[in-house]
């Protein structure tokens, strides 16, 4: 049996559904957003799976993949930061009280 | 009779079960803590399938600044938090759907897929810095902008004094 680039990709899409899964049915900021971090996992494997099949596009899906881990990082922190500001406003991550923030 | 078993195979149905399984808990698990920290697994066990895939560069990488800063991070904030567990029942019937819609659609969509092979050998970093410098000097640009200014805006949020109310 030889893994081939599909195996990877159904991996992928296997993940990526658990993602969505999660993001569609929690209502806490943070489990929203630990979901996105599964949906970006997903997409990244993708991504690499898809460039591997080519050695003309290898380097530049890799080149892509290091920019997406990067800002995905950034991201991170602009979402806890506003997470624990929430927390510290509401005392709940319950993105329904979000939406009383609004001005 | 011949048992050899392949190093790769193995490599990768534990990386892969290793990934699903953390996806699996990072949502479903109860304590915002453990799942942050399945978070970290999940990207432990991608990180392995970069390196299948000829990318142990990307896999450092995302070793690196993924987990050990971006998902370190989240650990170490959701401490401070207090969760109580918010599901929106009616919404598990129709995101099951969503997921198994998403699924279906996907694995017959990359069907084409099935019989292609990894392009083989491994991708170094100086054929990535090379594209990077060359073709998405514009990208590493704005992606050094917006991290520059992601971080001005999470310092300014963190240090928000909250008014009395």
């Amino acid at each position: 049996m030889t893994i081939t680039v599909y195996w990877f990709l159904l991996t992928s899409i296997v993940m990526f559904c658990i993602g969505l899964y999660g993001l569609l049915t929690r209502r806490s900021l943070i489990r929203m957003l630990l979901s996105a971090e599964v949906i970006f996992n997903a997409a990244l494997l993708a991504l690499l799976s898809v460039a591997s099949i080519s050695k003309a596009f290898g380097p530049s899906g890799g080149a892509l993949a290091l920019l997406a881990i990067s800002l995905a990082a950034a991201e991170v922190g602009v979402i806890v930061s506003v997470a624990i500001l929430m927390f510290r406003v509401r005392e709940s991550l319950d993105v329904y009280k979000l939406r009383e923030l609004r001005g | 009779m011949n048992l050899q078993i392949d190093p790769y195979l193995i490599v990768f149905f534990l990386a892969s079960g290793g990934a699903l399984i953390s996806a699996l808990l990072v949502v479903e698990h109860k304590s915002i803590v453990y799942a942050s920290f399945f978070l970290a697994l999940l990207g432990t066990s991608n990180a392995a399938l970069f390196v299948l895939l000829g990318y142990p560069i990307v896999s450092l990488f995302h070793l690196v600044v993924y987990v050990g800063a971006a998902v370190t991070f989240i650990l170490f904030s959701v401490v401070m938090l207090r969760e109580a567990p918010l599901v929106e029942p009616v919404a598990r019937g129709i995101a099951l759907i969503a997921a198994l819609e998403v699924l279906f659609l996907f694995s017959v969509g990359f069907l084409p897929l099935l019989k292609s092979q990894s392009a083989g050998g491994v991708i170094s970093l100086m054929d990535i810095s090379d594209v990077l410098l060359n073709k998405y000097s514009f990208a590493l640009i704005v992606s050094a902008l917006a991290l520059a200014t992601t971080m001005i805006e999470a310092i300014t949020l963190a240090r928000k004094e909250v008014s009395e109310s």
